[in-house]
């Protein structure tokens, strides 16, 4: 009983014991694209948070946590930046960190997963499934990067007098590359 | 021999007169306006407007090139040389105020899609200093282009009720000439 114990243990122990990695931030982004009048406008987050822990023997059984400082946001102007933490759009007052974490990765092929997990964004927790690759670095290193499809107003994004997708588009794309070394 | 030029050629002269004067009225209210969803869609509207007038150009030139009217028909020889060169600037103006409006929409980021239709290139990268210069450029180009068509317009009103001849005839269908 007592080595069944021992198992379990050990067992539970291993995500704990897969790396964490260190992200290089100067060498990462991620960004958006929203169409505005039709036209494909990219924008982006300057300061984030990512956890990375991951063996690199098995990364399906990693784990990725992100957190957006919704402050940091880069909309392609100025005026638009401004608007963008007004209440109708992030209400970053009342939510300045939007959060995703990972459920589950799956490996679809050598060097591609399926990311799945929680996206959480002005208060509301929505699933989200992000295709991924995964590119090793010289010097043991990963670059992480997909882009996945978002829709604004599932999370309340851009209301009231915004709320007409014609405009400012319901679709966006998110698009990520994180750089992790070891 | 013809009094007018052809009703293409006429159409289009007068087709482009709308399209700058709604383009300039846009620009005008966008100036005061804060972001919002309506200033987005002026904004769109502005730039396809002006896009316009850059895409209506070439085929002006090409009627006018392929129109028999002699243009310097009852004109003075200064009158010749003097309408020749103002037609010359403001050609090159409607080629020059649309494109600078497009390198400056380029450089800021902001891609032109014509009547949210036809992707239009970049025709720079994105660069924030660059376009704030191409902002100034296209500002100052178009008060040179208006104070071009103002004068275009005064000698050919100073033709029709001072000179009394047919040049403002030739572009207005129904006017005729003061006796």
């Amino acid at each position: 009983m007592k080595r069944y114990g021992l198992l379990v243990l050990a067992f539970l122990a291993l995500p704990a014991l897969a790396q964490e990695w260190k992200v290089d931030y100067g060498k990462s982004q991620i960004a958006f694209v929203i169409k505005q009048m039709n036209v494909p406008v990219e924008g982006g987050f300057g300061r984030y948070n990512v956890k990375a822990v991951f063996d690199p023997a098995k990364p399906e059984l990693g784990f990725f946590r992100v957190e957006l400082d919704i402050a940091s946001i880069n909309t392609g102007s100025e005026e638009g930046d401004g608007e963008a933490k007004r209440p109708a759009w992030f209400d970053t007052a009342r939510f300045p960190k939007a959060t995703f974490v990972s459920k589950a990765i799956k490996k679809d092929a050598a060097g591609r997963f399926t990311v799945t997990g929680d996206f959480t964004l002005k208060g509301r927790t929505r699933p989200l499934l992000a295709p991924v690759i995964l590119t090793p670095q010289r010097g043991g290193g990963w670059l992480v990067s997909g882009r996945t499809a978002l829709k604004r107003s599932q999370f309340d994004i851009g209301g009231g007098e915004w709320a007409d997708p014609s405009v400012v588009a319901d679709d966006l794309e998110a698009r990520f590359k994180i750089l992790l070394t070891p | 021999m013809r009094k007018r030029y052809s009703l293409p050629l006429i159409s289009l002269h007068w087709l482009t007169v709308i399209l700058i004067i709604t383009a300039y009225v846009l620009a005008t209210m966008l100036e005061d306006m804060t972001l919002s969803p309506q200033k987005l869609k002026l904004y769109a509207w502005h730039k396809w407007v002006g896009i316009s007038v850059l895409f209506l150009l070439p085929l002006r030139l090409l009627l006018r090139f392929v129109d028999r009217f002699d243009h310097r028909y009852e004109l003075s020889p200064f009158e010749i040389k003097a309408s020749a060169s103002v037609h010359g600037m403001l050609y090159l103006l409607l080629i020059a105020v649309p494109l600078l409006g497009w390198l400056h929409s380029s450089a800021a980021g902001f891609s032109v899609v014509w009547f949210g239709l036809v992707s239009l290139p970049d025709l720079v990268g994105k660069d924030k200093a660059l376009a704030e210069i191409f902002k100034e450029l296209h500002a100052g180009s178009v008060n040179l282009l208006l104070a071009l068509v103002v004068l275009h317009a005064a000698a050919a009103l100073y033709h029709h009720y001072f000179q009394r001849d047919g040049v403002l005839v030739r572009m207005i269908p129904w006017l005729r000439k003061k006796s």
